[in-house]
């Protein structure tokens, strides 16, 4: 299927095993993608994004198509977050601001809607009550083409498409996790919190500090 | 101060793990540690440093020590633990960490 027909969506892309293996699979259903790389330093290393940077290439060559990319300082906002609300909330507050990010840059590149990588109950965000305070951010679509499968079977398409050798280099998790991640928020809860910051700020910072690296420079 | 070294799971960093429960005044360490090596950022329930590797410091005392050299993990960790043992940043809980006592119990 010719790539762009169907949709244009922001695809919010990490150096895992999950986000590349989504983003090939709506490549290969003829949607143009641009993908968004949240850049969490200083809580993780440089490694993540230089694994993010070759996944992004893999799938370039693998699937013909060039992938603008966004990589965007989040850094400061973990940190506005960590010093001011609830830590169990925490990766709910960090998701969050991913889709805000991402929406705005949906709307500069007029594309469709947001895909992710997340499948349903495989980290303490992604359960059922979690998804639905996230979805609850953003206006626009958000795809989740993994969201039925379990993780052998996402592992088994990225070792097809050669995605899994690159997304388990070494590279550190995030250390701002907190040890009890809340896996049923309430959606006041968050709101409520999320009242504490300046949300509005931290995404304009956001946009400011991101770098936008096309096919060529990649 | 550390007992146990060891690499991340996903190999990219070594851990330093406490031999005693520890308390740490994010903020104090602060405080000292500026005067000894570069202050990344304080998040309040993290500090992280710089100094022969990035370290981010936990309330706990755990370290996460960004290199795969063991080599400068253990000699970091030692330096980190030398320049704040002995101060006010510090709190030892009594007991060990392998004692298996409850929460509680050792705040008391």
């Amino acid at each position: 299927m010719e790539v762009g027909i169907l949709a244009k969506l922001i695809s919010l892309i990490s150096g895992g095993i999950d986000s590349p293996v989504a983003t090939y699979l709506m490549i290969q259903r003829g949607v143009e993608i641009v993908a968004v790389h949240m850049d969490n330093r200083p809580f993780t290393d440089e490694k993540n994004l230089d694994k993010t940077m070759s996944l992004v290439r893999h799938l370039q060559d693998l699937t013909g198509t060039p992938i603008k990319t966004y990589v965007v300082p989040h850094g400061p906002n973990h940190i506005a977050f960590a010093r001011n609300c609830q830590r169990h909330l925490h990766c709910l507050f960090c998701r969050r601001m991913m889709y805000r990010i991402a929406e705005r840059i949906a709307q500069i590149e007029g594309a469709d809607g947001i895909l992710t990588g997340e499948s349903l109950g495989q980290v303490a965000s992604q359960t059922l009550q979690n998804l639905m305070v996230i979805n609850r951010t953003v206006k626009m679509p958000i795809i989740r083409p993994l969201i039925g499968l379990d993780k052998v079977e996402i592992i088994e398409i990225a070792r097809k498409i050669g995605t899994y050798e690159i997304s388990t280099l070494p590279g550190l998790c995030c250390t701002i996790v907190p040890k009890k991640p809340s896996t049923a928020a309430k959606s006041g809860d968050v709101l409520c919190e999320e009242q504490k910051i300046d949300i509005g700020t931290l995404v304009e910072k956001s946009l400011a500090g991101m770098h936008v690296f096309s096919f060529e420079t990649l | 101060m550390y007992s146990l070294l060891k690499p991340c799971k996903t190999s990219a960093a070594y851990e330093a793990i406490p031999r005693e429960h520890l308390n740490l005044d994010l903020d104090q360490s602060e405080e000292i540690l500026k005067n000894v090596c570069t202050i990344v950022t304080n998040a309040g329930i993290l500090l992280i440093v710089n100094d022969r590797c990035e370290v981010s410091i936990h309330k706990d005392g755990r370290l996460i020590l960004k290199t795969d050299s063991q080599e400068i993990a253990s000699d970091q960790a030692g330096r980190i633990a030398a320049w704040l043992e002995g101060t006010t940043a510090i709190r030892k809980h009594q007991q060990g960490r392998s004692s298996g006592m409850t929460k509680s119990d050792r705040g008391r």
